[in-house]
């Protein structure tokens, strides 16, 4: 199934990451201890053999291309295809910093209308699962449809979601753009969509030229009649981050085995970029429970519920519990952190006592000492 | 086509079959025998290179090649997918006359004497894929400019009793050697070769063609190449290394060098950004430690499910520790199970093997020669309850 083109959007403008994504696009930020988002997004491409991809970022994106260099750690490092990384203004059809997917879209049409595949998925970074791209073409084919968007059940928090409807056949009959959070799960749109790359093409020129600039709502929404447009429904784990309590509360998720299991091979291996790290190491004093520990640590103290990316230092008597210390962190000897967020080459030094509430994990920024 | 000139080439032998790691090397070669939880033995001659700034590599399989053939690749992990260069897996070949394998160390660089000369290099610096070291080759290839060698051998200072167990290379004082004597009853000095030698290539490559035209030649390095040299008078020194070297050629040794990962002492430190060791990467998520694991003073890689007590021991990626299971001054290779309740004493668990729940593999040991190593061949599997006694081998 070569005949499918993916386009990644690098950041977006509806999540709100805050200081997580000060230095950094959606794409790029760290999750599960030793992965970047977009991990997720390129492994279930190559894993469904869509090799052919363009990644359209906006601004911070040296983090996503330092961490993505050639592709090779995805095997996307190809003659024929492979990844092409578009920043803004990067031709004379790129004219704007991008204020929506239908501009961002507009700006790589050149590149969509001369890829060799008839078919192209777009992709949101901020999403972590494990999906099988042939099974939603199998899918598209079979309904027939003009789009497929993929779906998850979830409960809507408030950021911007798309609440779909769909009739017994899948296909969607109503769409809602909301922001207002519900306790009740619904359909979701995760922001993935797939289409024949002609169809893409005259949507989105036609929409430019309107001077419209929501995909959702002046093309998914406006045209779900004429449209045939379909739900396909992602199960098993999903993870959408939008906001830093969406970010915590998913990464814990990932503390469930089966949950993991599904993450990491339901229908293929999602590789990252790999740091060559010593294994990590588990000193005399080390008390380590229902933790998730990336290689390249050192750890003496007590860690509880926690997630540890590669290379964080735990000194004899530091006590990490409900928290996520990402690459280089250092928790020296009697400091205690709880329901923390520490960026990259967080310190927290002796003896401090930190820490944030479930409901509202506090973040340290990257760089920066306790 | 015209290979770019190299000063030096490497050229690692990894042909050897490693009787003494028993069922560990029944369906692997030596160098790709896991070690330290994610590397191969091969890993680290391989790493050596790349961080002395030799980028060509010729690895003379020839035992089991496939695994190997398949761990190295294009040589990309270590660096080694070069344009010019790079890593190149030279097993023997048909020719039109005089087909054969590998019939000692220096007919193995013999037969390969055209793969070498398309690099046109000055020095060819022969390794051996069973060792555990870190070292700066071009230190060693400086020396050896420096004092204008024909070969340089790199040594090590071992204790009396240990020196009848080595090559000795008995030296003058200032470092030329006089005499090679191979595991000497009454050895004269305490520098142990490592394996390790820097050759002028044009001296090298005469003698070879010598040695080959000789019948009577075991073709080895250690038993053939060097005393003939010496007795020539060509110019051979010991270059000294002091940093932790060890042979990993037996069960012992290489228990003893994994548990050496987990002893500050040692003076083996893998963790050191300066001199990384680089391994091919399969790709896991980080390791999971469950609500009832104890584990003190060990290594966990990537991929690992722990849920049991370890204790002083290495456990490889992808490896499942199960509930109430113990595993104590043990090496759980990748993938490898130990299941609930299972205990694991002074034992090597070998790739993808299986210990039944409730099982006994090893007992306890004293440290030292004599210390029993119960080892598990790969993907083997230890029924329910069932006991593997110390230093008992299954396969």
């Amino acid at each position: 199934m070569n005949d499918i083109m993916g386009i990644i959007f690098a950041s977006d403008n509806e999540t709100k990451l805050n200081e997580l994504t000060l230095h950094r696009t959606t794409a790029s930020l760290p999750f599960c201890g030793r992965y970047r988002f977009i991990d997720f997004t390129l492994s279930n491409f190559v894993n469904s053999q869509i090799t052919n991809l363009g990644i359209i970022t906006r601004n911070n994106y040296s983090s996503l291309t330092d961490h993505i260099r050639m592709g090779r750690d995805w095997d996307l490092n190809r003659k024929n295809g492979g990844i092409a990384v578009f920043p803004p203004y990067f031709s004379n059809s790129a004219r704007s910093m991008n204020r929506g997917k239908i501009e961002a879209l507009y700006s790589v049409l050149d590149f969509i209308q001369h890829a060799p595949e008839e078919y192209v998925v777009v992709t949101n970074s901020n999403i972590a699962a494990n999906i099988d791209f042939e099974s939603v073409f199998n899918y598209h084919m079979e309904k027939g449809a003009d789009v497929t968007m993929l779906t998850y059940t979830a409960c809507p928090n408030t950021s911007r979601k798309v609440i779909v409807k769909e009739d017994m056949a899948g296909r969607v009959t109503d769409m809602r753009i909301t922001q207002t959070p519900s306790s009740t799960p619904a359909e979701i749109g995760l922001n993935i969509y797939l289409s024949r790359k002609d169809l893409l093409i005259d949507l989105i020129t036609d929409s430019y030229e309107r001077g419209y600039t929501d995909f959702e709502k002046n093309i998914l929404q406006q045209k779900k009649d004429s449209l045939k447009i379909y739900g396909y429904h992602v199960d098993g784990y999903v993870g959408v981050i939008d906001d830093i309590k969406s970010y915590y509360h998913e990464s814990m998720r990932i503390l469930d085995t089966n949950l993991r299991n599904d993450l990491f091979t339901r229908n293929g291996t999602i590789f990252t970029k790999v740091k060559d790290s010593v294994p990590t190491r588990y000193r005399d004093g080390a008390n380590v429970k229902n933790s998730l520990i990336a290689d390249g640590c050192d750890i003496n103290g007590t860690v509880i519920n926690s997630i540890l990316f590669r290379g964080v230092k735990v000194e004899a008597g530091a006590v990490i519990e409900n928290s996520i210390v990402m690459e280089g962190g250092k928790v020296c000897s009697g400091a205690k952190m709880s329901y923390i967020i520490a960026d990259k080459d967080v310190t927290i030094t002796e003896d401090k006592k930190i820490s944030g509430y479930e409901t509202y994990p506090m973040v340290i920024v990257k760089g920066k000492t306790v | 086509m015209n290979s770019r000139k190299k000063e030096c080439v490497a050229m690692l032998l990894a042909g050897g079959q490693g009787t003494r790691l028993y069922s560990l090397t029944k369906n692997v070669a030596k160098p790709a025998v896991s070690f330290g939880g994610k590397y191969r033995i091969i890993d680290f001659p391989l790493s050596n290179c790349i961080n002395s700034g030799i980028d060509t590599i010729g690895v003379l399989t020839q035992y089991q090649p496939f695994a190997l053939n398949q761990y190295i690749g294009n040589g990309q992990p270590w660096d080694l997918d070069r344009l010019n260069g790079g890593v190149y897996v030279l097993p023997p070949y048909m020719k039109a006359k005089n087909s054969d394998w590998y019939k000692g160390t220096a007919n193995a660089i013999y037969q390969n004497i055209e793969f070498i000369d398309k690099f046109s290099p000055e020095y060819v610096l022969v390794l051996s894929g069973d060792h555990i070291y870190k070292m700066d080759y071009s230190e060693m290839l400086a020396s050896h400019k420096k004092r204008g060698a024909d070969c340089t051998i790199a040594v090590i200072n071992v204790s009396l009793e240990e020196a009848s167990r080595f090559g000795i290379m008995n030296t003058k004082e200032d470092g030329e050697i006089y005499e090679f004597e191979e595991k000497p009853k009454k050895p004269k000095s305490t520098n142990a070769s490592m394996g390790i030698y820097i050759f002028t290539w044009e001296k090298l490559r005469r003698y070879l063609i010598e040695d080959e035209a000789n019948k009577e030649s075991s073709n080895d390095f250690g038993k053939n190449i060097i005393p003939a040299m010496l007795g020539d008078g060509c110019k051979l020194y010991a270059y000294n290394f002091s940093g932790y070297w060890k042979d990993v050629g037996t069960i012992n040794s290489l228990w003893e060098a994994n548990m050496d990962l987990l002893d500050p002492e040692s003076g083996l430190n893998l963790d050191d950004d300066n001199h990384k060791i680089y391994a091919r990467n399969s790709a896991e998520p980080p390791h999971y430690t469950g609500v009832d694991a104890l584990i003190s003073n060990s290594l966990v890689t990537e991929g690992c499910e722990i849920d049991g007590e370890v204790v002083h021991s290495v456990i490889s990626t992808g490896a499942e520790v199960y509930k109430g299971a113990k595993i104590e001054h043990s090496i759980i290779m990748p993938g490898a199970k130990v299941r609930e309740g299972a205990r694991v004493s002074y034992a090597i668990v070998g790739d993808g093997a299986e210990i039944g729940a409730g099982a006994q593999v090893g007992s306890k040991q004293e440290k030292g020669e004599h210390c029993a190593i119960a080892v598990i061949a790969p993907g083997y599997k230890v029924e329910e309850n069932a006991s593997v006694k110390a230093g008992e081998m299954v396969e």
